[in-house]
C-alpha cells in the first residue's frame, strides 16, 4: 500500500440509487491551465496562449477537454473505488472553466442495472455529474455508466 | 478581431459544400508513435489530482488488470502524432484539421466515449476516425460556424477493440 493512495473499494450490492458522491473542489491557475498541454500533448493555443484565447471571443486560456473528463471520471473512480471501469461517459460543453476559475464536481447514482454483452454479466451504475464554476454556473453535465466489482458471482 | 490560425492547428479552408461531400470519409489508420506510458500517466494524474490505485500502485494494478492502467480521459494523448520528424516536418493533421470550412478557430461542444478494455502501460494504439456530420451554418453566442462531429474507433495492435469515440465540435468565427 503507498501512502495517500485511494484503494476503498464499493461493491455493487451496497449501492443505492439517489446516492450522492463526495463534491470536490478544485482551484484552476494559470499553471494548472498550462499542465494541460504538458500532460495530454494537446497544444491547442487556447489553453495556453490567452492572447489566442482573447482572439476566440474567450477572456483568457481555458481548460481542455481532457482535463473536463479527467476530473468527471476522477469523481466516478474515487466513489467507486479502483476496481471499478468506465463504460461509457458522455458530456457536453456549455462553458469553459478559464484560469482564475474554481471548478466544482457534484454527482448522483441515478440508476443501478446489469446488462450481460457477449453473455458477461456486468454490475453497472449509472452517474449523473455535473462541473460548474465557482459562481454555480453549470459548465459541464455529464452521464457517467460505471462497471463496479460484485460480491456475489454471476 | 479574427484569430492567427497557428500553423499547427492546420485547419484547411474552403466552403460548406466541400465539406458535405467529406461526410462519410473515414481515414486511414493511424499507428501511435509511442506505447501507453506510466510516467505521463503519473503527470496526468497529478495535474487532476487523481489517487486512483490503479494509476499509481504498480502492484495493486498488475493483479486488478495485468498492468496499470491509463485513466480513461487520455484516450486521444496515446496517439497524438510529433508535430516533427526528420525528412517530415508536418505529418498529416488529425481529420478535423483535413474538414474545408471558411471559419477560422474550433471549441469541442461534446464527447460521447465508450470502454471496451482498459488501456495498459505498454498498449500501442490505433485509430481510425470517420467524419460523420456537418452542420448548416448557425449562430451561436460564440459566433457563426458549422457543427461538425467524428467517430473514431481506437484498438489495440492485436486489432482489440479499446474505445469507441464520438467528438462534437464547433468550427466558428468569433462574433
Amino acid at each position: 500500500m503507498i501512502p495517500g493512495v485511494d484503494y476503498h473499494q464499493r461493491y455493487w450490492e451496497d449501492v443505492a440509487e439517489g446516492e450522492e458522491l463526495a463534491p470536490v473542489e478544485d482551484e484552476i491557475t494559470y499553471r494548472r491551465v498550462v499542465m494541460n498541454p504538458a500532460t495530454t500533448w494537446d497544444y491547442f493555443p487556447g489553453h495556453h496562449d490567452p492572447e489566442y484565447a482573447k482572439a476566440q471571443g474567450q477572456p483568457t486560456i481555458y481548460i481542455n477537454t481532457m482535463h473536463f473528463l479527467g476530473f468527471i471520471d476522477r469523481l466516478a473512480t474515487a466513489w467507486g473505488g479502483p476496481a471499478s471501469f468506465i463504460t461509457r461517459r458522455k458530456m457536453s460543453m456549455r462553458h469553459s472553466i478559464y484560469a482564475g476559475d474554481t471548478m466544482v464536481g457534484q454527482g448522483r447514482v441515478v440508476r443501478k442495472y446489469t446488462d450481460e454483452p457477449g453473455g458477461r454479466t456486468r454490475h453497472l451504475v449509472e452517474l449523473e455529474i455535473t462541473v460548474e464554476n465557482q459562481d454555480g454556473q453549470l459548465c459541464v453535465p455529464a452521464t457517467v455508466h460505471l462497471e463496479l466489482p460484485a460480491r456475489q458471482a454471476s | 478581431m479574427t484569430p492567427e490560425v497557428p500553423a499547427e492547428i492546420g485547419l484547411t479552408f474552403g466552403t460548406y459544400e466541400e465539406a458535405r461531400a467529406l461526410v462519410g470519409t473515414r481515414t486511414s489508420v493511424v499507428f501511435a508513435e509511442r506505447a501507453v506510458t506510466g510516467a505521463l500517466i503519473k503527470y496526468f494524474c497529478a495535474m487532476v489530482r487523481d489517487a486512483n490505485a490503479s494509476y499509481w500502485d504498480e502492484e495493486y494494478a498488475n493483479q486488478q488488470w495485468g498492468g496499470v492502467i491509463s485513466p480513461p480521459a487520455m484516450l486521444l494523448t496515446w496517439v497524438v502524432m510529433p508535430e516533427w520528424r526528420p525528412g517530415d516536418p508536418s505529418p498529416a493533421p488529425m481529420l478535423l484539421g483535413r474538414v474545408p470550412l471558411p471559419d477560422p478557430t474550433v471549441i469541442s461542444v461534446g464527447t460521447d466515449m465508450e470502454f471496451f478494455v482498459p488501456m495498459r502501460v505498454g498498449d500501442r494504439l490505433n485509430v481510425e476516425e470517420t467524419l460523420v456530420d456537418v452542420s448548416p451554418r448557425k449562430t451561436t453566442s460564440l459566433g457563426e460556424g458549422h457543427f461538425l462531429s467524428t467517430e473514431s474507433f481506437y484498438r489495440r495492435g492485436d486489432g482489440t477493440p479499446v474505445a469507441r469515440y464520438v467528438h462534437d465540435l464547433f468550427r466558428f468565427t468569433p462574433a
